[in-house]
């Protein structure tokens, strides 16, 4: 940027930091042994809105890599997604997409 | 058992034996017990702490306050759930017809049972129904492996009843 409203200086940002501030935040639901395929299936749609083709392939990436991230967005979204998904007993936790 | 299927009227509606009916009852009142539970008696209970996960695995600190912020809603959520089930299932055994609010709580507390059993039994996904029922462990698996018939029944009625699936 040129002209009089230019930055005088420049912060300097190591890319590290610049990355950890853009990266978003994310839902991720872990694989777990009780969960029914059917049920995790049903309840991705039900909270998410997701169609069935991709609510199915969501739990199958949960199944078979033993995660999935659900969903993504500011922080605080991501931890009301959590505790959404807590009350119905999948297991999923929130972070930086990594 | 007689499964869950969903009635024309847009009911759930399933039955159950009167041991069946007992055996779910049980399994309330040991549900209640843990959710109400002095912290300090049981806030190391492997089953609590599958129910109440960590919101974040890797922070202590934001797992603090994301327990801070959710858990008291999760737990009387779980309360309600858990006191909707037992107004709805037939002491005696019987038909059991659910609106879709009772069905919602159906399905999330039977799966908070199936949590906790599956935790104390250490189900993993190599698991299988027992043959023959010959101890306590047996007797346990085969009710875990019971309420599995009973939640799988339920969410295949309500995805049979979803508007556009007809």
């Amino acid at each position: 940027m040129a002209g009089p409203l230019a930055p005088t200086w420049t912060p300097e940002t190591t890319s590290d930091e610049r990355s950890e501030l853009d990266r978003p935040w994310v839902t991720v639901v872990w694989n777990d042994p009780v969960n029914l395929m059917t049920y995790v299936t049903f309840v991705l749609q039900e909270l998410f809105g997701y169609d069935e083709a991709t609510a199915t392939a969501l739990m199958l990436q949960v199944h078979h890599d033993g995660r999935a991230v659900v969903s993504s967005g500011p922080r605080e979204r991501m931890e009301h997604d959590t505790s959404r998904l807590h009350a119905y007993g999948l297991w999923a936790s929130y972070q930086r997409d990594s | 058992m007689r499964p869950f299927r969903a009635a024309r009227s847009g009911e759930l509606v399933a039955r159950l034996e009167a041991a069946e009916a007992g055996i779910l009852g049980l399994l309330l009142d040991q549900l209640e017990q843990l959710l109400t539970a002095d912290l300090d008696d049981v806030g190391d209970d492997p089953v609590l702490s599958r129910l109440f996960p960590d919101g974040h695995r890797s922070d202590p600190e934001m797992a603090a306050d994301y327990r801070e912020l959710t858990e008291s809603s999760l737990r009387s959520a779980k309360a309600d759930d858990l006191a909707m089930v037992r107004a709805s299932l037939p002491a005696e055994g019987g038909e059991v017809r659910l609106d879709a609010d009772q069905a919602g709580a159906w399905l999330r507390t039977t799966n908070d049972l199936r949590l906790a059993l599956g935790t104390r039994l250490d189900i993993s996904e190599e698991t299988e129904p027992p043959d023959e029922v010959a101890g306590e462990e047996d007797q346990q698996l085969a009710v875990y492996y019971w309420l599995t018939a009973v939640q799988g029944s339920l969410v295949d009625a309500l995805v049979a009843a979803r508007p556009g699936r007809r």
